[in-house]
């Protein structure tokens, strides 16, 4: 962690208190009196129809409706209580029915795979804290997120620091609950571990103003080594992984949007300091609504990893002898995603997996592929079902099957930030 | 080893300065949640801002996802116009993407168009989601009230003025003529409204409940069994039941709700169907304040003759 500190200092902590001040210039004390005024003539009010309403009654006629008291949308009022963070709890729970018998994770079983807990409240005028904690009845549990987000840095950057997803691609940005599918796509699980990748760091972003009717961002980050669990791309946390990506957005309507985006992430496989792990991934989101929330929407990534590792102990993939190899070479992973919200409740979808394991190299056939379908029922706003239906076939040369049917719940508030 | 890097975050820290700012604009840029509230702002304004929306006029506002285009739009707004309270969901994420806190709620560069406005249906005691998807303010349709919008226009006002007063004669002027002439067309919608008075209307959402106020009308029961939860074929048949018994003829919906279900409904009692919008827009000849106003009570009144 020692060689990120200069990095956070740098991205952060460099002159965010010159907006800070231009910014408390601005005119408050008016809209401050003007919201006391409005309560006030509000109050007034209540008080007459109250008093014609008593008045009707002493003279034995109707009286009037009685019209509850505003809102506390704005002013004073409205501060009771909002000490307290935003609150919300999002439970997952999974039965899993599967081909091999290894007991695995939530395998043939009915499991609580993960209750998310999520705070989140702005700190001070300028940044917002937003915290998930993870608990789960077959894992311990674990902090998930807990990242401070700055948006008063200089040249309209906003920045992060904490623990929090990567802005890389599209489902590494996607807390698993929020998924389209049961689980990951297979070239995340293998690269970056089954639940996604959330890593301790700091990252930028900022919206590029480019002369075309688009939008466009860039953001640049510096994460700590290693995956999340079962993932292979990068080893020692101490080595951190660098990472840029470009979102480019066209309107292809006022209810069509295409969405491109390329990221590079570089960090080291081993506690050396080369940077022998490079990965490349590019997205593509197309989107129609047809009308909320009928919605279609095709999504595909595509990683590519290139690394240069030497003398690594590999197995045989057929006579299971170990030697020692160098790892230098290329490996790809992609998914291709067609989901469709055909109904208010109802949505359907299909994904194609293909990915090359990071420890398949020199195998004959190398690659793990599958293929998913998936039915969604949403009961309401606040909870979904979901039967979804997989297939492997691995490279390691076993298939497996396996049969999901998943319950999605959540209470309090809890709103997704935009990707 | 380590210098590659901190040459690579100093060159990258050098692309963050040097991509171009946007350019100086010349006219306010306001965005509005909902396309009613961006003609408001073109009553008072004129083209003296350029407005945009977020939400198409034929879609549920409860639904919207921004688009990364809405958050570039926002992120170069002089104001954000929106709902408040806690009716358009997906406007906090917005205006965090966009990353600008000046037009945060509560902020200079927000107007809060439920300030001033007395609402309805405020939740008393504990509230709890087995009520379905209520609001914990109260109602917060209550721009479909044509009785609230000089208590929206003067919210506007104030903030336009705030914001620009170069132009806040021209702003005061506007807003003036404007009020004037809503206020005459109040009054006859009030007039029509008086044969609606205490006649009943089943809507498919708890969206009406201001316009229903300033018609005299009441609606109390709806297509939907509770906020948000679709209709079950039980609700279904209680409600044609419910209609038939009273002689209620008229179910009330926007465009965006399963049409189906509403005129089964109907059909089974004997009524028939009408669009209440939501936004300017949803239907052609609602595009401006006084079409969407004049479209909703003609839809309600000539439906209850």
């Amino acid at each position: 962690m020692r060689s990120l500190v200069p990095y956070v200092f740098l991205l952060l902590f460099v002159g965010p208190t010159v907006c800070a001040e231009a910014r408390a210039a601005e005119p408050v004390s008016l809209e401050a009196q003007v919201r006391e005024l409005t309560r006030a003539v509000q109050d007034l009010r209540l008080t007459v129809e109250n008093q014609q309403r008593e008045i009707a009654l002493l003279k034995g006629q109707t009286p009037p409706p009685f019209r509850t008291p505003a809102a506390p949308a704005a002013g004073p009022a409205a501060a009771r209580g909002r000490w307290n963070p935003d609150i919300g709890v999002v439970a997952d729970t999974l039965v899993t029915a599967d081909t091999p018998k290894a007991d695995t994770e939530g395998a043939d079983r009915l499991s609580v795979r993960e209750v998310e807990v999520i705070f989140g409240s702005n700190v001070d005028p300028y940044s917002r804290l937003d915290a998930t904690f993870a608990f789960s009845d077959f894992e311990e549990a674990s902090l998930d997120e807990a990242y401070l987000t700055h948006f008063a840095l200089p040249w309209e950057v906003t920045g992060r620091v904490g623990r929090f997803r990567p802005r890389v691609g599209k489902v590494l940005q996607t807390h698993r609950d929020a998924l389209d599918t049961v689980d990951m796509p297979l070239a995340v699980q293998r690269y970056f571990g089954s639940e996604g990748y959330a890593r301790s760091g700091a990252d930028l972003t900022r919206a590029l103003d480019l002369p075309f009717d688009s939008a466009h961002e860039v953001t640049l980050g510096v994460l700590e080594g290693g995956n999340e669990e079962g993932g292979t791309l990068f080893g020692d946390r101490r080595r951190p992984t660098f990472y840029a990506r470009s979102k480019n957005y066209w309107d292809l309507g006022e209810v069509t949007g295409l969405e491109l985006g390329a990221s590079f992430l570089s960090g080291s496989r081993d506690a050396d300091v080369s940077r022998e792990v490079g990965v490349f991934a590019a997205d593509l989101s197309l989107f129609h609504d047809f009308e909320p929330p009928r919605r279609l929407k095709l999504q595909a990534e595509a990683f590519h990893v290139n690394r240069r590792e030497s003398l690594t102990m590999l197995a045989d993939a057929v006579t299971g002898v170990v030697t020692a190899q160098d790892l230098d070479g290329t490996l790809w992973g992609a998914y291709g995603l067609a989901d469709l919200r055909f109904h208010v409740n109802w949505a359907a979808g299909l994904r194609l997996d293909r990915v090359e394991p990071i420890d398949a190299f020199g195998n004959p056939d190398p690659a793990d592929t599958g293929y998913t379908g998936y039915l969604t029922f949403y009961q309401s706003e606040f909870a979904r079902w979901r039967l979804q239906f997989s297939h492997l076939d691995l490279a390691a040369g076993e298939n497996d099957d396996r049969v999901f049917v998943q319950g999605t719940f959540s209470i309090g508030e809890h709103k997704h930030k935009l990707q | 080893m380590i210098r590659r890097p901190i040459l690579g975050a100093l060159a990258a820290l050098a692309l963050f300065a040097w991509a171009p700012p946007a350019a100086a604009a010349e006219k306010l840029n306001v965005v509005t949640t909902t396309s009613l509230y961006a003609d408001l702002v073109r009553q008072i304004a004129g083209d003296a801002v350029e407005v945009r929306y977020v939400a198409p006029p034929k879609f549920n506002i409860h639904y919207i996802q921004p688009k990364p285009s809405d958050v570039r739009n926002v992120r170069r707004a002089d104001l954000f116009v929106q709902s408040g309270l806690d009716h358009e969901h997906w406007t906090d994420p917005l205006l965090q993407a966009a990353g600008r806190t000046e037009l945060f709620r509560g902020s200079v560069r927000n107007a809060d168009m439920s300030t001033g406005i007395t609402l309805l249906e405020v939740p008393q005691g504990q509230v709890d989601r087995m009520e379905g998807d209520i609001h914990l303010f109260g109602n917060p349709h209550f721009y479909v009230g044509p009785q609230n919008v000089p208590a929206m226009t003067a919210t506007l006002l104030g903030k336009l003025k705030e914001l620009d007063p170069d132009n806040a004669a021209a702003y005061d002027t506007n807003a003036a003529a404007f009020l004037e002439k809503f206020t005459a067309r109040l009054a006859e919608w009030k007039t029509s409204a008086e044969k609606t008075a205490g006649k009943e209307i089943v809507s498919y959402h708890k969206d009406i409940a201001y316009l229903a106020d300033f018609l005299g009308v009441k609606a109390e029961q709806f297509v939907e069994p509770k906020p948000g939860i679709p209709p079950t074929p039980k609700h279904v048949g209680f409600l044609a039941g419910y209609m038939k018994e009273r002689g209620i003829r008229l179910i009330v919906t926007p465009t965006y709700y399963p049409r189906r279900t509403a005129e089964e409904v109907a059909g089974r009692a004997g009524g028939r169907v009408a669009i209440v919008c939501q936004n300017a827009g949803e239907v052609p000849g609602t595009e401006d304040v006084f079409g969407f106003f004049d479209h909703n009570v003609k839809a309600i009144s000539e439906g209850v003759a």
